[in-house]
């Protein structure tokens, strides 16, 4: 008797559950996944939008991009990005959220915001600014210069190592800010106490750091990982803003390359543009599960 | 006596700390002292990446407010963000608390297909999406400008995550008080989740604010244009008048600034009570 | 109190929404409707203020002399990229109801847009407009098959633009660069770099036009045949090397970006000389101190011993499928653009207020136009560049144009940094049939 009323309370609970995640569900389905079947219907056609036809073969455009050099080059050079730069940016971002994170610290509110600030200011003027800074002219230029590090003024955006470069430096300097934000609300979420008791122990600060941060931290470490890989294979702004893809192509990124097949410069191909993003859309699915599996050790 | 030294010796304790932190803050900041600097300059000065603050503000705000229209635009910019904001926050929090405290099997499998929404790059959807907003007459408006993204797999694992850190004994003790599922989202959950809110705030309004592919498809009247989007015709053309631009970008940056610098003050609460 | 803060957001965004929706509903009547509603209203997409924006006002103004009640609506746009967009995604999704009357874009863009939406535009062929009066180059991009699509705004003449007071630093006049080669144009360009420290020539290395530019001054294309002609092609292995030795010679300024072109590169004043359309030439006169220094001519080519022309963008106005009063753009285009009565008047205002130089060949005559140009020396280089347009030689067009732009202008860099010419164009050649689908 009174089990069964146990059951019934857990499956009237269960429904709630269902209930608050309704909307949100439901929002995606005909926001997300409704446009994302059409386009997959869509990058099985080729020709205009005017007049598409199946593809012949039907998976014509799936294996058309792997003949497509310009393509290939797009997919070496997000993954390049991905290698260097998320690793360093969160790393940055983990301990500048527990140097903030102590109670000891002054001007807390102040460095906080300073450090969370280039990611609120708008891409326009971020990509300005960066390239000025980074322009032959510019003042990297001159103070390198100043301190005969070089010899002459180099054009960091003409070359194409420094101008990939010059993408990474902006995309940690832009990133790391709103990553640490998410360290730090998880941070604040585990009591204080933990780290005092910790101290009483005689622990000290890097093995606070790796026994019980990095733990305690481990479900935003995951999600901040999750979301940089896609943030990075699907990255498109700095791209397109700070080197327009080039020099000659050399730091066009996956999403840029859609970008141009969808509306850009090229003639606009939207059966062989989707299939490109679905090739993305596989990627980020294999990183995110191997990440999870790694991470998730809840039972 | 000896608290005030160990108190200071902590301080000298701290100081590589402090050091390290202006240093970050210089780096992170001083684009942005630019940005407001450029601001009051002349075009062709900011060109040449002069530093120094000028004279020409108020020449640049006369140019900008007579060419653009400022002020209707940051109307629109704050409308969407804000209608996005709180819609995306009351919907994905509701869901971040059913897919992690009521979760089973079947739940958490919904979550794992939602999250493939978040994979595939945006442009691909856009013109799909454009059909169907388009297709019900909502262009130029505040519903076609949230509608796709109201509901996010990000702020969802946002507060899925956060929420491990809910304990569940205060769940139950809520139960036996009588408190209806719905009545412990609204009066447990949602208090204790202060600090995920404000952050989760902060970065649907920064995206809301900053979006601009999206609405410069679907905002087909100028009167119902963006700041990002009156800030992409001030860069536009033969001649650009970086000095105006450059104020446009200021006007545009400052409220993401202001929200964070607000919301803030929510993440600091958090400390402190729980120190107490 | 928390409760009651909550409780007041949400009420205040309900309400905000509300109040919103129903403002814009009203405003546009209900639908998505970019098109005018009332029918004596016309909505053109333009961009840029300081050029094509002026001109399409003094047309609407114009023509309010034959009906008054007209009403232009013209919606700025940060460039012509967004006009190319709005024009994909409506054509994409099939609803072209959210597309203007009218839309003003890039005269390269025609053929491929007709071929791929042919349901998104409304011919003019029956309009009241002059065509015999256009120079022929400029209507061969929007005259498809026979059927004219465009009402030509600016042409794109191309103008060599050189600061004649350092000329003379160097020992030289403006008549010294005017029907050389471009072998001779080096030899200038070094000594005018070691003189003064400046650049004769500069190019956005990005969208790199020049490749476009020699070779219609030579009379040649990238395509033959609707295939690219580059591998084959000796004009524009010559053309690309002249490129790459003005590169390493220091002669050619090649800039990362658009904007570093016109921003640092010319407005920076880093430069003795300035090739493109003549749109570039309000960019000049942004260096005030410079005014009067400046002088135009024609293009150096390859052999020398004659003067190149070519013609590079320049757009034209195009009548979407969505619009409803096609009488009326076609009257308002005919009356003004298209040589009526509102022609003078507009072309007139078109030069004062944005620099933008007609196609249409009476309009040269006017007065405005033989007028002395302060900056430039007061030579009248709007007649200039009228009388210029007529000589541009008609070659192959491409829906491909800017594809193959991409495709050079990448092979150019490359080459610059090291690589072999003939493999870098190989690689260009093959992408670019890659995206054609050859």
């Amino acid at each position: 008797m009174k089990k069964k009323k146990g059951m019934n309370l857990l499956q009237k609970q269960s429904r709630a559950g269902w209930l608050f995640l309704a909307p949100a569900s439901l929002m995606i389905a005909v926001m997300s996944f409704w446009p994302m079947i059409s386009a997959f219907i869509t990058s099985l056609k080729t020709g205009s939008s005017a007049n598409m036809k199946w593809s012949e073969p039907i998976f014509y455009n799936y294996t058309r991009m792997f003949s497509d050099q310009l393509f290939l080059r797009s997919v070496g050079n997000t993954f390049l990005y991905l290698a260097i730069q998320v690793p360093i940016m969160l790393v940055l971002a983990i301990l500048l959220a527990q140097l903030l994170n102590n109670k000891d610290l002054k001007f807390k509110g102040f460095f906080r915001t300073c450090v969370f600030l280039p990611c609120a200011t708008a891409l326009v003027s971020y990509s300005l600014i960066f390239k000025s800074l980074f322009a032959t002219e510019g003042l990297i230029n001159s103070i390198l210069v100043n301190l005969h590090i070089l010899s002459e003024n180099y054009n960091f955006l003409g070359n194409p190592v420094s101008a990939k470069a010059v993408i990474i430096i902006a995309l940690i300097w832009r990133w790391t800010g709103y990553n640490m934000v998410f360290y730090l609300a998880g941070l604040q979420n585990i009591e204080y106490s933990v780290y005092e008791a910790a101290k009483i122990d005689g622990a000290n600060g890097w093995n606070t750091f790796w026994k019980i941060t990095v733990p305690l931290l481990k479900p935003t470490i995951i999600m901040t990982f999750i979301m940089s890989i896609n943030g990075t294979l699907q990255l498109f702004d700095e791209s397109v803003n700070l080197t327009n893809g080039g020099p000659a192509n050399s730091t066009i990124t996956m999403s840029h390359y859609i970008y141009n097949n969808t509306f850009g410069t090229g003639v606009a191909n939207f059966g062989y543009a989707t299939a490109m993003a679905f090739f993305v859309f596989i990627m980020v699915g294999i990183l995110a599960f191997i990440n999870m599996k790694v991470g998730d050790t809840r039972d | 006596m000896t608290r005030k030294n160990n108190r200071s010796m902590i301080q000298r304790r701290l100081i590589p700390t402090y050091i390290f932190l202006a240093i970050v803050s210089f780096i992170s900041v001083f684009p942005f002292y630019w940005m407001i600097s450029a601001a009051t300059n002349e075009s062709y000065d900011v060109a040449q990446g002069r530093i120094l603050p000028g004279g020409y503000l108020l020449q640049n705000f006369q140019n900008l407010v007579s060419s653009q229209d400022l002020w209707g635009a940051l109307a629109n910019s704050f409308l969407y963000a804000i209608v996005q904001t709180v819609l995306a926050l009351i919907i994905c929090s509701l869901a971040g608390y059913g897919f992690e405290l009521y979760h089973d099997k079947q739940k958490d499998m919904v979550f794992s297909i939602l999250l493939l929404a978040m994979m595939i790059p945006g442009v691909a959807t856009m013109i799909p999406l454009f059909k169907m907003i388009s297709g019900v007459g909502l262009l130029n408006s505040v519903w076609g400008f949230i509608l796709p993204s109201l509901s996010t797999p990000f702020l969802i694992m946002m507060f899925r995550q956060n929420s491990r850190n809910f304990p569940i004994d205060v769940m139950e003790a809520a139960r036996i008080d009588g408190l209806t599922e719905l009545q412990i989202f609204y009066r447990m959950y949602a208090p204790m989740m202060k600090s995920t809110y404000a952050a989760a705030a902060v970065i649907t309004f920064m995206n809301a604010w900053n979006a601009y592919l999206w609405p410069k498809v679907i905002m087909t009247d100028t009167k119902a244009q963006t700041m990002p989007m009156l800030i992409a015709n001030l860069a536009s053309g033969y001649t650009t008048d970086y000095g105006v631009l450059m104020l446009g970008v200021l006007f545009c940056s400052v409220p993401t600034m202001v929200v964070f610098f607000v919301l803030q003050k929510q993440f600091a609460e958090g400390i402190t009570g729980a120190v107490k | 109190m928390k409760k009651r803060l909550i409780s007041m957001l949400l009420a205040g965004t309900m309400a905000l929404s509300l109040t919103a929706c129903g403002g814009n509903g009203g405003a546009s009547d209900g639908g998505n409707s970019a098109a005018g509603g009332d029918e004596n209203t016309l909505v053109v997409y333009a961009w840029d203020p300081s050029f094509n924006i002026p001109a399409i006002q003094a047309a609407a103004e114009a023509y309010k002399e034959k009906n008054p009640d007209f009403v232009l609506d013209l919606r700025e746009q940060s460039g012509s990229g967004d006009i190319e967009t709005a024009i994909t995604t409506a054509a994409s999704s099939g609803k072209y109801d959210s597309l203007p009357d009218i839309v003003l874009f890039q005269d390269h863009w025609i053929h491929q847009y007709v071929s791929d939406y042919p349901d998104a535009w409304q011919d003019v062929n029956d309009a009241d407009i002059k065509w015999d009066d256009f120079s022929a180059e400029k209507l061969d991009y929007s005259t498809i098959d026979g059927v004219h699509y465009g009402v030509p705004v600016d042409g794109g003449t191309v103008i060599t633009a050189y600061r004649v007071d350092l000329l003379e630093q160097c020992g030289y006049t403006i008549d010294d660069l005017t029907g050389i080669s471009w072998d001779q144009f080096i030899e200038i360009g070094k000594v005018v770099k070691e003189k003064t420290g400046k650049y004769l020539m500069c190019m956005d290395g990005d969208g790199n036009d020049l490749i476009y530019l020699m070779l219609q001054a030579e009379g040649v294309s990238q395509f033959k045949d609707g295939k690219p002609y580059i591998t084959e092609n000796e004009t524009l292995k010559r053309v690309v090397q002249t490129i790459v030795d003005m590169a390493k010679e220091g002669v050619l300024l090649l800039t990362n970006s658009w904007s570093d072109y016109t921003d640092k590169a010319i407005q920076g004043d880093q430069v003795a000389g300035v090739m493109n359309g003549n749109w570039i030439i309000p960019t000049i006169e942004k260096v005030e101190a410079n005014s009067g220094k400046w002088e135009i001519t024609s293009m150096p080519t390859l052999d020398g011993g004659k003067e190149g022309y070519a013609s590079n963008g320049g757009a034209s106005l195009y009548i979407t499928a969505n619009c409803k009063n096609t009488e009326l753009a076609k009257d308002f285009l005919a009356y003004t653009f298209g040589g009526g009565e509102g022609a003078t008047a507009t072309y007139d205002n078109a030069l004062k207020n944005g620099g933008v130089v007609s196609t249409y060949i009476p309009a040269g005559q006017s007065e405005v136009y033989n007028e002395g140009v302060e900056y430039f020396n007061n030579t009248p280089i709007y007649a200039d560049i009228a009388e210029m347009g007529t000589h541009v030689q008609i070659i192959e067009q491409s829906s491909y144009h800017y594809t193959c732009r991409t495709q050079l202008a990448a092979a150019i860099v490359n080459i610059i940094n090291g690589g072999n010419m003939d493999e870098e164009l190989k690689n260009a050649e093959d992408q670019l049939n890659f995206e054609m689908g050859n």
